[in-house]
């Protein structure tokens, strides 16, 4: 069974016309409406390029969709793509490594949504995204994905049955409330608040206006305490609203072969990965999660995670940490979360506080030569970096059990990775003058991720690095 | 004191000290060439007092790492260098002061190519490049046949042990 080339959604065309309209939308403003009867000069030209540009993407953009064509065959998808330079290019599902959607509110208003089928490569074009689909189109890609994986893994089995997707958790709004507070989302409104003065600052002299405002408000006291305090309860609203948006409706769910993550409300997202794809397990705990015993819970994938922002691949982030360790438990029997792991030696928190403070050193140099009566951010600095690296050596631990790897790293925020020996990619063994007297090694391994997740250990005994490097030895 | 790990043991080509300490002399004359001419404009045309004294500093620094560079380190680096592979593994090492030990899965390599400048072709030596699917690793000068041998051997090992990766995968 094989498809014909198909061309995108038509509404893509509308998608890209409005990106388009947003990007420009400054630009238009200030041509076309504030300076719209200006006929002269510098702004005559900019009209006229501007005219001539926006002219141009909008026929590339429609010669881009009428050339642009996918057929999805048995085991593989075809892409042709470009106006001039023609492209064409195939992926077997077998090399996708995750896949995502997301529908934001534009999506929604069409019955639309969007996916990105990411494959594990290094280069620019290792992701295929349909910006626009129907949900049944995306549905039948997605169908014919995880066939192709259930065929590959069960390859002698004649019937297949359609493996049982279980909820292993569901967000409600008790989570959603200690995520708003724990991820200070009420503050969101300054960051928000700034960009758009910076922007707009971009094109209006702002910075005197502002100065007599403040003018103003130095003499109206009263006013500033109200309008401070409205905004405060304004940005609370927008805070809740915006956690809701992001971690509302999460629903963590799995199969034999799969985990599937979906999150969001108006703007919903879904991930998924199947188990033997994930080739790490990385908890972070900041600070703040530390002090209320939550956990964040990443799964490192070979292929891209698309927009940072939509953090698509973690497990809920603002879970306990017993029950987070708990549903990787169950989500991936084959990982093993120990919370008892071997520490440093003590004499490694002596070769920690000896080695030669660089950052120190030029911070002192520079304020001594240029700033001099500032000079006492040295000593702030030195003591800083005494207490991370005490931190550091008391938070730095390993472990090696079967065919796992688990270390930890960090301060006063800290990062646990969890691996198994054939998920890793390559090591090296380091082992400098001064390790040698300690009787110390270093460790680095590096992990498939987009991009490259390179895990490094300094000062562990050298019989335990040895031992590291004998143990990969041996895979397979 | 040291490792008691598999060390592997085939070294790279003598010849390879003399290149180095080359192209280290052209590399730091042409710096302080740089550097002169700097220090000639900033006297020209009166620049800011402290430039002299950066410029002044990294010229010091630059002659230290000259001296180290061209007239120390060559020897150390290039008899510290081994490396081997097998069916199973490519493994390098090299250093003295600080040795790194490598160890890369043939079913990891993705690419392997041998390459060529100018005073590696006065003395018939290749570069040979492995790349992984994380990063790359480069052995310096070894005789054309060892390169050209090895090239075509990793290549074997690697592209047989892919297929049956894959299924294990």
């Amino acid at each position: 069974m094989s498809n014909n080339p198909k061309r995108y959604h038509p509404s893509w065309l509308l998608f890209e016309y409005v990106s388009f309209l947003k990007n420009a939308f400054f630009f238009i403003l200030f041509l076309f409406i504030l300076r719209g009867d200006v006929m002269t000069g510098w702004i005559l030209w900019a009209k006229i390029i501007f005219v001539l540009f926006a002219g141009w993407t909008i026929i590339h953009i429609l010669l881009k969709w009428f050339f642009h064509t996918y057929q999805i065959n048995n085991n593989s998808i075809a892409l042709r793509e470009g106006v001039f330079v023609k492209n064409h290019r195939v992926v077997p599902f077998e090399r996708i490594q995750n896949h995502q959607t997301n529908t934001n509110f534009l999506h929604r208003l069409f019955k639309l949504t969007s996916l990105t089928l990411e494959t594990g490569t290094s280069d620019s074009e290792s992701s295929i995204k349909f910006s626009v689909i129907t949900h049944d189109e995306a549905r039948m890609i997605l169908k014919k994905i995880e066939e192709q994986d259930a065929i590959a893994e069960v390859d002698t089995e004649e019937v297949l049955e359609k493996p049982k997707r279980t909820v292993y958790f569901r967000s409600t709004k008790r989570d959603t409330i200690k995520a708003a507070l724990t991820s200070f989302s009420f503050l969101a409104i300054f960051p928000l608040l700034s960009a758009a003065y910076f922007q707009v600052n971009d094109f209006f002299d702002l910075e005197e206006t502002t100065l007599s405002a403040f003018e103003y408000f130095k003499a109206h006291i009263g006013l500033l305490a109200l309008l401070f305090i409205v905004a405060m309860l304004l940005s609370v609203v927008i805070g809740y609203i915006q956690t809701v948006v992001k971690y509302g409706n999460y629903v963590i769910s799995a199969d034999d072969e799969r985990i599937y993550i979906e999150k969001g409300v108006w703007n919903t997202s879904t991930f998924s990965i199947q188990k033997d794809k994930v080739q790490a397990i990385k908890i972070e705990q900041p600070l703040i999660k530390r002090l209320l015993n939550m956990v964040e819970i990443k799964l490192i994938s070979a292929g891209g995670l698309g927009e940072e922002k939509l953090e698509t691949n973690a497990l809920y982030p603002f879970m306990a940490k017993h029950e987070a360790y708990a549903l990787v438990n169950t989500l991936l029997p084959a990982y093993h979360i120990e919370e008892e792991m071997k520490r440093l030696p003590k004499k490694v928190l002596f070769l920690k506080l000896l080695t030669p403070y660089y950052g120190t050193l030029i911070v002192g140099g520079v304020l001594f030569f240029f700033q001099r009566e500032w000079l006492w951010v040295t000593g702030v600095v030195f003591v800083l970096a005494i207490l991370s690296r005490i931190l550091d050596y008391l938070f730095t631990s390993y472990l090696r059990h079967g065919e796992f790897i688990q270390t930890r790293k960090g301060g006063f925020s800290n990062e646990t990775l969890l691996t198994r020996r054939a998920r890793i990619e390559e090591i090296e063994v380091q082992h400098s003058w001064i390790q040698r007297k300690f009787d110390v090694a270093s460790l680095k391994f590096s992990n498939r991720a987009k991009p490259v997740f390179v895990s490094e250990l300094a000062y562990l005994p050298k019989e335990d690095v040895a031992a590291f490097y004998v143990w990969y030895g041996e895979r397979k | 004191m040291y490792l008691n790990i598999p060390e592997p043991s085939r070294p790279i080509s003598a010849k390879i000290i003399s290149i180095w300490r080359w192209t280290n002399t052209i590399g730091h004359t042409v710096t302080l060439i740089i550097l002169g001419a700097l220090l000639y404009f900033d006297a020209a045309y009166n620049w800011v007092s402290w430039i002299d004294n950066v410029i002044y500093i990294l010229i010091g620094l630059m002659i230290v790492s000259a001296v180290f560079s061209i007239l120390i380190e060559p020897p150390f680096v290039q008899k510290s260098w081994r490396y081997e592979i097998n069916e199973e593994f490519v493994q390098l090492k090299h250093g003295r002061f600080n040795q790194y030990h490598t160890l890369i899965p043939m079913t990891k390599v993705e690419y392997v190519t041998t390459d060529q400048g100018p005073f590696l072709r006065k003395h018939n030596l290749y570069n040979l490049k492995i790349g992984t699917t994380t990063s790359s690793h480069n052995i310096p000068a070894l005789p054309k046949e060892e390169a050209i041998q090895l090239r075509s051997q990793i290549a074997m090992f690697a592209k047989v042990k892919d297929i049956e990766g894959e299924e294990v995968e």
